[in-house]
């Protein structure tokens, strides 16, 4: 197979397999989000739901994973009844960008390439991508949107960064372990 | 919370389920623009009032409701207590003003404007979920992606919205089979017995099967969708959106007048500097 560009890494191919694998993610994140979290602060709960831009990242790219993450959000919004809050979707969207740029940095989960190498820059871009997300952008659209309360969105974000690092870092490396080691043995014969 | 009761994949009978995909979505996008921008209670009302008939208009099964609704305001009123706590001098930001209505200690002070902001927020939240209620209850994924279509959506997009919508009930149920068989496996998920990171890390115990057998799900479904042709014309119609009725005529007309008012009030709010939220004394 011809070795895709950086720009088409980060794009993904967007045929019905791509397409279908956003769904399930969305969907995914919106199960999570809802179900499974525990709660810390207002509006912002120890999520476990962001770890599915990550597993979306690894096998469509980090712009998939951002819509995942994105319409995941909105969708979670949609049937969790505590209104929608568009800044932290787009706050989310982007974070999807940056966890789910694994393929950018050489990590292949469906290969089985997931080394310590991988989980050392992954670490690095989750706290460089939270913070960003959710010290910049999302204040950003809160301000434009909604004016004011900036105060409760940086402690919300404060709050929320610290819980989505733990979750990514705490829950995120592991899982993306045991998914690369079980892809890897599909992939184990060696050329001679 | 069952999931399997919000999400409908079967059209019903009255006057909300009847309207096209169009008109719903259509309705839907100016009335969260216009919860979104207002915190005015004088705006609020009606549309909570509002939403409130919707609801009891679809003739659903409202004691299956019954577990969400009570779970959705016990969440709101628990989010109003936190707003309180993390910051209780929002009165002050917001009017300028602050009128002591009796205090905990010197800084916890309760006073009517706090109060009135409270309540604003309450109201809006409970009304944004009233129409998000109503908007899932009345609606297909199949007419939603129609909807959003029609609203010059590319197709791509609404079929992921489509499927995320209509995988989100099976996600769930093997989410909670997952679950419980875990549990019946000795992995505590109890806050009383678990710490947060010891509960985390066995959260991920579930995340693992769950994760693999929703991907798994991708390969069959975008499989099935390619043999049916999928994505290879520019354009798509549904079989599920039809001709606009007398009545979707009706509510296009109430969600132009809607969409006139969303664009004037925020242009007036921009020009005007209108105060975010409206106080009367």
């Amino acid at each position: 197979m011809k070795e895709k560009t950086l720009i088409q890494k980060f794009l993904g191919t967007w045929n019905t397999k791509t397409i279908v694998g956003v769904a399930i993610g969305a969907a995914l994140f919106g199960v999570l989000m809802n179900y499974g979290s525990i709660r810390v602060f207002t509006n912002t709960s120890l999520t476990t739901a962001m770890i599915v831009p990550v597993i979306v990242g690894a096998l469509f790219g980090p712009l998939p994973a951002a819509a995942a993450a994105g319409i995941g959000n909105v969708i979670a919004d949609l049937i969790g009844g505590w209104g929608f809050w568009f800044d932290w979707s787009i706050g989310n969207a982007v974070l999807g960008l940056f966890v789910g740029a694994l393929p950018l940095y050489g990590a292949y989960i469906e290969d089985g390439i997931f080394e310590l190498k991988h989980m050392i820059i992954y670490a690095v871009v989750v706290i460089v991508g939270t913070a960003l997300a959710f010290g910049l952008v999302t204040p950003f659209f809160t301000y434009l949107w909604y004016g004011g309360e900036l105060t409760i969105t940086l402690y919300q974000g404060v709050v929320g960064s610290v819980s989505n690092i733990i979750v990514l870092l705490v829950a995120g490396i592991p899982v993306l372990k045991v998914l690369a080691a079980r892809n890897a043995k599909a992939s184990n014969l060696r050329r001679e | 919370m069952n999931n399997g009761f919000i999400i409908n994949l079967i059209p019903g009978e009255t006057f909300l389920h009847k309207l096209s995909g169009t008109t719903k979505v259509r309705l839907f996008f100016v009335l969260i623009i216009y919860l979104i921008m207002s915190f005015d209670i004088r705006l609020i009302l009606p549309v909570f009032v509002a939403g409130l008939l919707g609801l009891f208009s679809l003739k659903t099964d409202v004691a299956a409701l019954r577990y969400i609704i009570v779970f959705v305001v016990a969440m709101n009123i628990l989010n109003i207590v936190l707003y309180y706590l993390a910051n209780p001098h929002l009165g002050e930001l917001y009017f300028g003003q602050e009128t002591l209505w009796f205090q905990f200690t010197d800084h916890y002070i309760v006073t009517y404007e706090e109060v009135w902001f409270l309540m604003s927020r309450l109201l809006k939240m409970l009304a944004t979920f009233l129409v998000s209620l109503v908007f899932i209850l009345s609606i297909t994924p199949s007419e939603m992606a129609a909807g959003l279509y029609n609203c010059g959506i590319p197709y791509k997009i609404c079929t992921v919205v489509e499927l995320a919508f209509r995988y989100i009930p099976d996600i769930y149920r093997d989410y909670q089979n997952i679950k419980v068989s875990m549990q019946a496996r000795g992995v505590e998920l109890d806050s009383r017995k678990a710490g947060v990171i010891k509960r985390l890390k066995q959260t991920i115990l579930i995340l693992i099967p769950l994760i693999i057998t929703s991907f798994d799900r991708v390969g069959d479904i975008s499989n099935a969708m390619d043999l049916r042709g999928f994505g290879k014309g520019r354009k798509r119609s549904y079989y599920s959106e039809h001709e606009a009725t007398a009545d979707d005529q009706k509510v296009k007309i109430v969600y132009l007048l809607i969409a006139v008012f969303d664009v004037l009030y925020i242009a007036a709010k921009i020009i005007y500097k209108i105060p975010e939220v409206w106080y009367p004394w």
